[in-house]
């Protein structure tokens, strides 16, 4: 599903380089639902952004379904963005011009639905992540929650096969949390989505069948069950 | 690809829809104001080329005007001519007309210019000039010591007023000397004076056609132009080929053809001055919608990066800036379309006064149109520009610019 090898990431910030990810290989097989740990600054948000197409490496290179991602021309990995690969940014991504239903909607409508069969299916996300309320409202009228829990919707909302969530459940409580993982591990389970989730809480742990351990923007552990191939 | 076109509107009315009203108002007064003023200046040029069309038609050329041949003098046999002209389907009548130099002279001063003999009763068949009578009357037919001069030769008590030379205001039923060129010298009675306020018209001086035979001492069958009113129905230049065909040797240009030599030159400049006036509205235009969409765009740098972020493909992205730009051109354009409707509404009712006349703005469908052409083609390339540029920025960096 992905392989990604020899994966680095330098920051140049005048005369200082920061290397937010120092040689990084990976290889997620489909169906795993793999979590990513470390420490604040080790490297997992740069990670999630070049697996998910919103950066390029310094070196390294990442295939995505045998694509080498790499080599796409910048519409080509938007197109590949819209149809394979649903992501929520840390800090929700949301569209302030449109309401908490428009921004889920949006993707369905690009991708070919019609308004209302992409309405219904926004609404029964909306609704699956505990937000059945309150989406005629501009994300600036919500709360953190809320908002996250919108972005975590539109990220669903298509399908993808690869599923790339950034602390999705940083500003949710416990119950709201609980509820999104049991989402993030039905659609794992029943549609085989593959899973690549940050997160630094322990209670998370259970959900994942792996887990990634990152530091200094390298790989320092890598423990859990594989599953077959499939 | 309508799948694109589908959510770039979406996108584009919820932009719209949520941005700020009264920046989008004032945005499409601005473009309102740009093609009022684009259509206003070509409206007054073609009225005053309408106005100078008409005035040629009513006191100088008539429908059609026959002209001596090429190197001739005059029009000979000008009775036949006549009768084989009246006879061409299509003319309403024709009149003849003999010009010749002359020098009138009264309250001391003397003016010199063409005094043209013709026959009353076929010439106000065929212009206007008796219906401009200043003071006094037009001929009837036959009369004799008798003159009618243009408003210019008659001139102002106050000659300071005047634009040419003139009589020093002489009024109907004073005298006046007049030396023709031939050497005949001849005293009349002013009867009238007329005001075309056609400049070339109205510094002239007529008398009948048995004036000018007594003047020359005998029948005169010869004239320096014949003009020809045609049947409102029909086309001066078909009329012009039945002329033609009816066997008319000399000369014959319909009042557009005798009109450009003179006035394309005018028309010319006007051309060029209206140019430049619709390039100054076309560039307003541009920095408007340009500043516009630039800060528009720069605004939502991080919604674009969203955008793209989420798979929105960048095409999408700046059609659906163009179609704002599109809404703000075609709400414009219908504001401008209301002002200019008020303005030829008020024009109608309040005239702009030339000294050669009265001038209605008029708004051509063909220019509206192409105004309005030219100012979404111009929009679209200015809100294109900004677009285009601004949803070229790495996705990272403009999300982080919040
Ligand atoms: N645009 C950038 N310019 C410069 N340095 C950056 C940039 N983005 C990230 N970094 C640096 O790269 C390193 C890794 O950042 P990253 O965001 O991947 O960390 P993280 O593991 O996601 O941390 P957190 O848990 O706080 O989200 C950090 O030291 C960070 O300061
Ligand atoms: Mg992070």
């Amino acid at each position: 599903m992905i392989r990604v090898e020899g994966l680095r990431k330098t920051y140049r910030m005048g005369n200082v380089e920061v290397r937010a990810l120092d040689g990084v290989t990976l290889e997620v097989t489909r169906g795993e639902f793999v979590g990513i740990t470390g420490p604040s600054g080790s490297g997992k948000s740069t990670l999630l952004q070049l697996v998910g197409l919103l950066d390029e490496p310094t070196a390294g290179s990442i295939s995505i379904q045998g694509t080498d991602v790499l080599r796409l021309s910048d519409d080509e990995r938007t197109l590949f963005r819209l149809n394979r690969i649903g992501y929520i940014f840390q800090d929700y991504a949301l569209v302030p011009d449109l309401t908490a239903l428009e921004n889920v909607v949006l993707p369905t409508l690009a991708r070919g639905a019609t308004e209302r069969d992409g309405t219904d299916r926004a609404r029964e996300l909306l609704r699956l992540v505990g937000l059945g309320e309150r989406t005629d409202h501009l994300p600036a009228e919500l709360s953190g929650g809320e908002q996250q829990r919108i972005a975590i919707a539109r990220a669903l909302v298509n399908e993808p096969a690869l599923l790339l969530a950034d602390e999705p459940c940083a500003n949710l409580d416990t119950r709201a949390s609980t509820r999104v993982l049991d989402l993030f591990a039905s659609i794992n389970r029943e549609l085989g989505q593959t899973v690549l989730m940050v997160s630094h809480e322990e209670s998370h742990r259970r959900y994942f069948g792996r887990i990634v351990r990152l530091q200094d923007g390298v790989i320092v552990d890598d423990t859990g069950t594989k599953p077959s191939p499939g | 690809m309508l799948e694109r076109e589908r959510v770039a509107v979406y996108l584009a009315s919820r932009s719209l829809a949520r941005g700020s009203r009264t920046g989008l108002l004032l945005n499409v007064a601005i473009i309102s104001l740009v093609f009022t003023n684009m259509i206003l200046l070509p409206s007054i040029i073609s009225g005053s080329v309408e106005l100078f069309n008409e005035q040629t038609i009513d006191y100088q050329t008539s429908d059609i005007q026959v002209r001596p041949s090429e190197g001739e003098q005059y029009i000979g046999r000008v009775g036949t001519l006549l009768e084989t002209i009246n006879r061409v389907p299509g003319v309403r009548r024709a009149s003849a007309r003999h010009a010749i130099g002359a020098t009138l002279l009264a309250r001391n001063r003397s003016v010199s210019v063409p005094i043209t003999a013709l026959n009353p009763r076929d010439e106000v068949e065929v212009t206007r000039i008796h219906e401009r009578m200043k003071d006094g009357e037009f001929f009837s037919g036959g009369e004799r010591g008798e003159i009618l001069v243009g408003q210019y030769v008659a001139g102002n008590e106050d000659t300071r007023r005047d634009l040419f030379a003139s009589l020093g205001g002489v009024r109907v039923g004073e005298r006046c000397t007049v030396a023709f060129a031939n050497g005949v010298t001849r005293e009349y009675v002013i009867k009238g004076i007329y005001e075309t306020r056609s400049y070339l018209a109205d510094y002239t001086a007529l008398v009948t056609w048995e004036e000018l035979e007594s003047v020359i001492g005998g029948p005169v069958d010869q004239a320096t132009e014949v003009l020809v009113r045609t049947d409102r129905a029909h086309d001066p230049a078909v009329v012009k080929r039945g002329l033609l065909e009816a066997g008319v040797q000399e000369e014959v240009k319909t009042w557009r053809e005798a009109i450009t030599s003179t006035v394309e030159d005018s028309i010319e400049t006007f051309g060029i001055i209206n140019g430049i006036s619709m390039l100054v509205s076309l560039v307003i235009a541009v920095v408007v919608i340009f500043i516009v969409i630039t800060i528009k765009a720069m605004n939502q740098r991080r919604q674009i990066a969203i955008l793209k972020a989420i798979g929105i493909h960048r095409g999408v992205i700046i059609r659906s800036y163009l179609l704002q730009v599109l809404v703000i051109c075609t709400l414009g354009t219908i504001g401008g379309l209301v002002a200019v409707g008020a303005l030829e509404v008020w024009f109608s009712a309040h005239p702009l006064v030339f000294p050669d006349g009265e001038l209605v703005p008029r708004f051509e469908p063909a220019a509206l149109v192409e105004n309005a052409a030219w100012l979404f083609l111009v929009s679209l390339v200015a809100g294109y520009i900004p677009a285009w540029r601004i949803t070229r920025e790495k996705i990272l960096s403009a999300m982080r610019a919040g």
